[in-house]
């Protein structure tokens, strides 16, 4: 082992301060240092990844105190799959808008990394947490930077939407913290594995009703209708990167808390369907509102919405291959639309308003780029042999397994929707017909090319060789629905 | 068998290469392109056994590739057209643009159909269908000018049907725990009786969109007229006979199970008599040779279907005849159209016209393919016609035979028209300059003309497959009695019993021809195609005399009221209104902060109002 996972939040939260300091010997390291960290980090989590899935989970306790009084930090194969991916991540945005903007001087990029930086730290923090506090904690360290991130071009729409995001944030973070002292006030302890161990004993009342707080909450950060207002506004104000970031990132951490309450801490049943129920009608609501767009990235983001309402309803079916689905699910989730956030930034850059009916014969003037969001569009779609399809069979199948054929048309049918609209803007780019587009293009930089081919090849690999991922995910769905084991290897930590 | 490997190796290489190859000169691109698809069907031909298959593993699913008797049946049709029409596509792209575009799309086309039919697991069938998809999609979208929306008409329908399909699938996963077709099958009879009917019924859906079966079809006469003319002849011979391929694999193997099966066979087979009939009506009012062929495929395709759907042997051996027939003239039909849109510029038929001394070669093979087409023997259509009749009087389906003979009865006025229009008729100035296609071109014509003559005679060169694919399917075995099936064979089964009498009169024909030609030539006047007058009128320079011109008006009135209802309309209502109740569901999102923050309390009041329902 090269490290623990502490690291994961030590490090980026260190250089997250650091950033101003180094900025003051030299302001290139502003930029620099972020993409170190996240290497060395990214090096870190596989290398733990592959010790996990061998040897099992690694318990890490802070600061002495043994769980369940004091925090102790989970790097299971799960929580661990979680983390690479948002590091993996968070090193192609960075690598993405290391010179996104030419112009952008040097305070904007020091606020812009510092935030990334604080981003993925509490991200991180908030998967690998064993502890529901530390979990807050993480919940509003993320926030407070995304709705930072929010209002990076400092104009009137973007800190509209910063507002609202944190108006919505503030109510989440209420609820969050009456669900924690309703728990605390119940059972005494703040430990997950130690609630998990005694939740049986709470009071059936109080139980449900923390459980739907703790629900409210984090729903509102993981976009679940109808508590996702915040979330179209948000993407398509906030720069392309960071759009990718919070479907990327900030969304997966969300879900996470979201799922290991409903499979690890409570035992309530009728949770698993009402995640398909709040699920489904996310997935639904989510894709025919992006159908109506007319700017991409509110498109792109409503497309977002409906992608984790699928990967709710997919955990919801509550078996390990639901569990299987809904984490392919977000892999590929992750990296397709980052891509389409990526390319699609640079395909309407220079547009006042974003707007999707600009777009026309961008395959002439900007061939790769609009090949690469062509491609993207077609994975998500779940056409093969791209990655999409690979994920969708398995959610069919799982939804199948549990004879929920209803469901099953119901997704169907909302892909048919989602399919439209994808190809309605590849129609675009490729039209020759319509007067083509007179605004300037923008040809991407160097990075943000690499950044787009590299996700590019993924989609190609995945699809045409899934055991890449398979096997991980198959260790990472099981590491979930083992309850048992989880709080065995928490509780036993002291002994 | 490590050859199939090898061969889709090849294709995936060579289309990647084609594609760049651009940059390094046309004649190097054509070359690797005819080298990918020629040398891979040889490949093909040479080094695959049948029935001897093969596993992988990818993601943990069993995936097993390998053919059987019944797709090497339909990889004739495929491979056959799929290299003549490789050849064609050389003369035809010459000085084309995004050729590297072109040819990417059609070598991925005909690796994703040769892939459907080596699939013995539904994932890879699946996925090569796919493939199948949006490869043809990019070839209807390839000029650029969507204008109608065809391309994304195309796709959604296609879409619909692999959705179905993918359901289907995993339907079928859920009992039998694996994805491989043939145990499908051994589970169908034992599934409860609501899986055994909307099993087939999603399959059906599938593979009726991909054969253009009412009311699915809208997409295709868009679709087959705006791809590029090399590619249609592809796309309507090959790619939507794979939904024929499909249909029969389900109707035999799992509808001959199911007692209720004879309704479906029902359905099946008046949607295609009705898709036969309506297509055949549209196609004759068509002014577009792109248009007319692509509603005639339709109508073609709608044959096939009721041939297959009936079920009796004699119905499979008519169907799947007359698809390898099909292929094979309407393969012809389109190319003939591209040689003339390449040579003149335009495929309308008011505007084109006595191209038949220009184009000899391009007229001799459009004549033997609509002779075939329309039924006439001596060419292979009329054998299949006659056991496609034969079929549904012998099965007691006399309606249907109405309907049927109504459709190819009709189906002349729009051969007359399609071989009148281009070719005879007043020869124009404008078109003076109007040269015979490239030999690329007119080899690949003629030789499925020829072709197509030699099936008159010898069916049981195509019907021996047929025979070995139904009985790999399962089906009754019609060896020993092959030739019983239809009177129209003769005893030793190789031959149509008409063909000495048919000959004699062809015979009989060409000698008077002859006798008629060389008694009349001292007399013979030359005069322009001009010289005439009507009821006395002499036509003035510039009228439009061509044949076309409000053609079959008073039929077409007479049929007006049938074809008053287009269905394509009221999906595109259908469609619009789903699009309006969108419009008012996003304005959940109001983008009012309050608003949000109110939904954020309602949810919580209602969650917890109704918690113990819930949890």
């Amino acid at each position: 082992m090269v490290g623990t996972p502490v690291l994961f939040i030590a490090i980026p939260l260190l250089a997250a301060f650091l950033i101003p300091l180094l900025g003051m010997i030299w302001k290139e390291l502003v930029r620099i240092v972020p993409g170190l960290v996240l290497i060395y980090l990214l090096i870190l989590a596989v290398n733990l990844l592959d010790h996990v899935m061998v040897h099992g989970p690694i318990i890490e306790i802070i600061a002495g105190w043994a769980p369940p009084i004091g925090i102790n930090l989970v790097f299971s194969a799960f929580s661990g799959f979680l983390v690479t991916i948002m590091i993996f991540l968070g090193l192609l945005i960075w690598l993405y808008s290391y010179r996104f903007k030419k112009n952008v001087g040097y305070e904007p990029a020091k606020k812009y990394f510092l935030l990334l930086m604080m981003l993925i730290t509490g991200s991180v923090g908030i998967v690998l947490t064993g502890d529901i506090f530390n979990m807050f904690v993480f919940i509003e360290i993320t926030g407070i930077s995304a709705y930072g991130l929010t209002a990076f071009y400092t104009g009137r729409d973007s800190a509209e939407a910063s507002f609202k995001y944190l108006m919505l944030g503030s109510i989440a973070s209420t609820f969050l913290l009456l669900a924690i002292m309703i728990i605390y006030s119940q059972l005494g302890t703040l430990n997950m594995a130690d609630i998990a161990n005694r939740i049986h004993t709470m009071n059936p009342t109080y139980k449900i009703i923390s459980l739907i707080f703790f629900i409210t909450a984090l729903g509102i950060e993981a976009e679940i209708f109808p508590l996702n207002g915040w979330a179209p506004d948000a993407y398509s104000e906030a720069p392309g990167p960071v759009g990718a970031a919070f479907a990327g990132i900030v969304v997966k951490a969300s879900v996470y808390a979201i799922i290991r309450y409903i499979f690890t801490i409570f035992d309530v049943d009728g949770a698993f369907n009402f995640l398909i129920i709040i699920g489904m009608l996310t997935l639904i609501i989510a894709e025919m509102a992006a159908i109506r767009q007319e700017k991409l990235k509110r498109m792109l983001a409503y497309s977002s919405i409906g992608q984790m309402g699928l990967v709710l309803v997919a955990f919801g079916f509550g078996t390990e291959e639901g569990v299987y689905a809904a984490l392919f699910l977000m892999l590929n989730h992750a990296i397709i639309k980052s891509l389409l956030f990526f390319s699609g930034s640079y395909l309407v850059y220079n547009s006042k308003d974003k707007l999707i009916a600009e777009m026309n014969g961008l395959g002439k003037k900007l061939p790769i780029t609009s090949f690469l969001f062509a491609l993207g569009a077609f994975a998500i779609i779940g056409l093969p042999p791209f990655a999409g399809f690979w994920s969708k069979l398995s959610v069919l199948t799982a939804a199948a397994d549990k004879n929920m054929i209803f469901i099953m048309s119901l997704i169907l049918f909302v892909s048919l929707i989602e399919l439209v609209y994808y190809l309605r803007v590849v129609n675009r780019l490729y039209n020759s017909k319509e007067k083509a587009s007179s605004i300037e293009v923008k040809k991407p930089t160097a990075n943000a090319l690499i950044t787009m081919l590299v996700l590019g090849g993924l989609i190609l690999l995945i699809g045409f060789y899934p055991d890449v991922v398979t096997g991980v995910l198959h260790k990472a769905s099981a590491a979930l629905m083992d309850k048992s084991q989880y709080i065995h290897n928490v509780l036993s930590i002291n002994q | 068998m490590a050859t199939l490997y090898l061969i889709f190796i090849i294709f995936l290489g060579g289309a990647i290469l084609t594609y760049y190859a651009g940059k390094l000169g046309s004649v190097l691109q054509d070359i690797i392109f005819l080298a990918t698809i020629l040398g891979a069907t040889s490949l093909f031909y040479a080094g695959v056994h049948i029935n001897d298959f093969m596993s992988f593993n990818p993601g943990g699913i069993t995936l097993t590739w390998g053919i059987n008797y019944f797709g090497w049946l339909f990889s004739l049709i495929v491979l056959g057209l799929g290299s003549l029409a490789a050849v064609y596509s050389v003369g035809y792209m010459k000085g084309k643009k995004r050729r590297g575009y072109f040819y990417f799309n059609f070598i991925l086309s005909i690796m994703a159909m040769l892939g459907i039919l080596v699939s013995q697991d539904l994932i890879s069938f699946f996925i090569f269908w796919e493939i199948m998809t949006w490869s043809s999609y990019l070839m209807v979208i390839y000029n650029g000018k969507d204008d109608q929306k065809l391309g994304l008409k195309y796709f959604i329908f296609s879409a619909i049907g692999a959705y179905a399909m993918l359901m289907a699938i995993v339907m079928v996963h859920s009992v039998t725990n694996t994805f491989l077709i043939g145990n499908m099958i051994e589970a169908y009879p034992q599934m409860s009786l609501s899986w055994q009917i909307w099993i087939p019924i999603l399959f059906l859906t599938a593979f009726g969109v991909k054969a253009a079966m009412m009311p699915l079809h809208v997409w295709a006469p868009g679709a087959y007229s705006s791809s590029p003319m090399a590619y249609t002849s592809v796309f309507s011979g090959a790619l939507s006979k794979m939904g024929i391929y499909g249909m029969v694999i389900i109707l035999v193997t799992m509808i001959s199970h199911l007692p209720q099966g004879i309704w479906f066979r029902e359905t099946l087979a008046w949607l295609g008599g009705l898709t036969a009939a309506l297509g055949t009506l549209w196609a004759i009012k068509q002014d577009d040779a792109k248009k007319l062929l692509a509603y005639s495929s339709i109508a073609q395709l709608g044959y096939i279907i009721t041939g297959v759907a009936i079920g009796t042997e004699l119905g499979l051996l008519a169907g799947l005849f007359l698809a390898v027939m099909h292929a094979l003239f309407k393969g012809t039909l389109f190319m003939v159209v591209g040689a003339i849109e390449k040579q003149t510029g335009t495929t309308n038929f008011t505007e084109v016209t006595g191209l038949i001394r220009k184009m000899p070669w391009t007229f001799f093979s459009a004549l033997l393919a609509i002779i075939a087409l329309a039924g006439i023997p001596p060419l292979g259509g009329f054998v299949g016609k006659w056991m496609l009749y034969e079929a549904l009087i012998t099965s007691n389906h006399y309606l249907l035979v109405i309907l049927i003979f109504f459709a190819s009865t009709a189906a002349f006025l729009y051969c007359y028209k399609f071989l009148f229009g281009f070719f005879m008729g007043q020869e124009e100035k404008e078109w003076e300059h109007v040269k015979e296609a490239p030999a690329t071109m007119v080899v690949p014509m003629v030789l499925m003309a020829l072709f197509m003559a030699v099936l008159g005679s010898w069916p049981g060169i195509i019907l021996n497959p047929i025979n070995n694919g139904l009985v790999d399917l399962g089906f009754v075995s019609t060896y020993k009695h092959l030739w019983d099936t239809s009177i129209l064979f003769n005893s030793w089964g190789n031959q149509v019993v008409l063909k000495p009498l048919l000959y004699s009169v062809v015979a009989i024909f060409v000698f008077f021809a002859i006798v008629l030609i060389w008694k009349g030539f001292k007399g013979t006047r030359y005069v322009s195609t001009k010289d005439i007058s009507s009821s006395g009128e002499v036509p003035g320079e510039n009228e439009n005399l061509t044949f076309s011109l409000g053609f079959a008006q008073p039929f077409l009135r007479a049929v007006g009221p049938v074809m008053k209802r287009q269905i394509d309309r009221y999906y595109t209502e259908f469609a619009d209104g789903l699009e309006s109740f969108f419009e008012f569901l996003r304005r959940i999102y109001t983008g009012n902060g309050q608003t949000y923050a109110i939904y954020v309390f309602v949810f919580v009041v209602i969650v917890l109002l109704f918690k113990d329902v819930l949890f």
